[in-house]
């Protein structure tokens, strides 16, 4: 029974994959924050990971943005940056994958939503259901 | 629903009656594991079968099996045939999936144990080498409260969920809960131990704490279709 149980551990282990990460060349977004308006802001911390930086979400005439700069997190794979409207993502939007490890990066909101309701913003490992890091977003 | 388990039941009581009749009888413990992309499981099954026909090469039998799986990253799809389907019954196998109203839940660490009774069918080529086929048909699953993520587009939600409680075997999408079953080949070693391999081919199903998905209407289970290798050895114990 040992021995089965040990050929079952080698077997799901050896099946894993080794997954996409995060493109790591800084990247500098060409969005222009001095002609739109803040609306929210805070200071990403990293939960168990290395993520530094300020987000901040800006209105600009017909849209949303959330705006990461400076910015910096350590590499995983599937990365996303979520706008959150609780500290456990338990109800979210997916701003989409993190574009870059380091660098200013602009992630436009999806259906312009009204952002009062949502208080954090993530970088999450959706894959494997880790959140990396964190903002408290404030007006 | 309850028209399609009375009609499964009676054709197996017919089978099993029938086959009684001048069968020879074998009896098999079953240990087996399954590896995949990322998962696998461990099983062990009870079987009795009936060997039937003129050279009594046919197996018709039951038993009982308990299925362990474990996952890294496993995704699930939406579950009831109502929804992937449009519609329930046994149509449901000649139709397309409604590509639209399929969510995904995703979860870390998914982790279901399953007993159920099955129905095994066999046919032994030669002396030594046995093929075949079984199901599970009916049991119930547990396992740890997990929390994964409901992925719907740009949308999504993290909320707990739990294996779903009650294993059932209608057809397709139509099926509740986590049912196991295998193609093998069986090779006797010994008059009392063979060696086995085969495909299996998995679902396992996790019902959320509450309706994550809510289009085209609310939705709270979410199944997970593995199709893995399988290894093992078979006991005959009478």
């Amino acid at each position: 029974m040992k021995k089965i149980l040990i050929i079952f551990i080698i077997a799901l282990l050896s099946s894993c994959k080794e997954e996409d990460a995060t493109p790591t060349a800084p990247i500098n977004d060409d969005f222009d924050t001095t002609t739109a308006t803040v609306l929210k802001s805070g200071t990403l911390a990293g939960i168990g990971h290395t993520v530094s930086g300020t987000v901040t979400i800006y209105k600009s005439a017909s849209s949303k943005t959330v705006v990461l700069d400076p910015f910096s997190s350590q590499n995983g794979p599937d990365l996303k940056v979520y706008l959150s409207k609780d500290i456990n993502a338990s109800s979210y939007l997916s701003l989409g994958a993190l574009k870059s490890t380091s660098g200013k990066q602009s992630y436009e909101i999806p259906g312009n939503p009204d952002v009062t309701d949502y208080n954090y913003v993530m970088v999450w490992c959706e894959q494997f259901t880790v959140v990396f890091g964190r903002a408290e977003i404030k007006p | 629903m309850r028209s399609l388990v009375l009609l499964i039941f009676s054709i197996l009581s017919v089978t099993v009656a029938s086959a009684q009749q001048n069968a020879s009888k074998s009896t098999s413990i079953d240990i087996g594991i399954g590896f995949g992309s990322s998962q696998g499981t461990l099983s062990g099954a009870y079987i009795h079968n009936w060997n039937i026909g003129k050279q009594q090469k046919i197996q018709i039998g039951v038993g009982g099996r308990i299925t362990g799986y474990l996952g890294a990253n496993q995704y699930y799809s939406t579950a009831p045939a109502k929804l992937t389907y449009g519609k329930t019954g046994p149509s449901v196998f000649f139709s397309e999936n409604i590509e639209a109203n399929i969510d995904t839940f995703l979860i870390a660490k998914p982790q279901v144990f399953a007993i159920n009774a099955l129905i095994n069918l066999g046919y032994k080529v030669t002396q030594k080498i046995t093929v075949g086929f079984n199901i599970d048909a009916i049991g119930f699953s547990f396992g740890d409260e997990k929390r994964g993520n409901y992925i719907n587009g740009s949308q999504g939600q993290n909320a707990t969920s739990k294996p779903t409680g009650f294993n059932l075997l209608l057809i397709s999408d139509n099926d509740l809960g986590s049912l196991n079953s295998e193609f093998y080949g069986k090779y006797q070693l010994t008059e009392k131990l063979a060696l086995k391999a085969g495909l299996q081919f998995l679902f396992t199903e996790y019902t959320t704490d509450i309706e994550v998905q809510q289009f085209p209407e609310p939705n709270d289970r979410f199944r997970n279709k593995s199709s893995m290798f399988t290894a093992g050895v078979s006991f005959n114990v009478k």
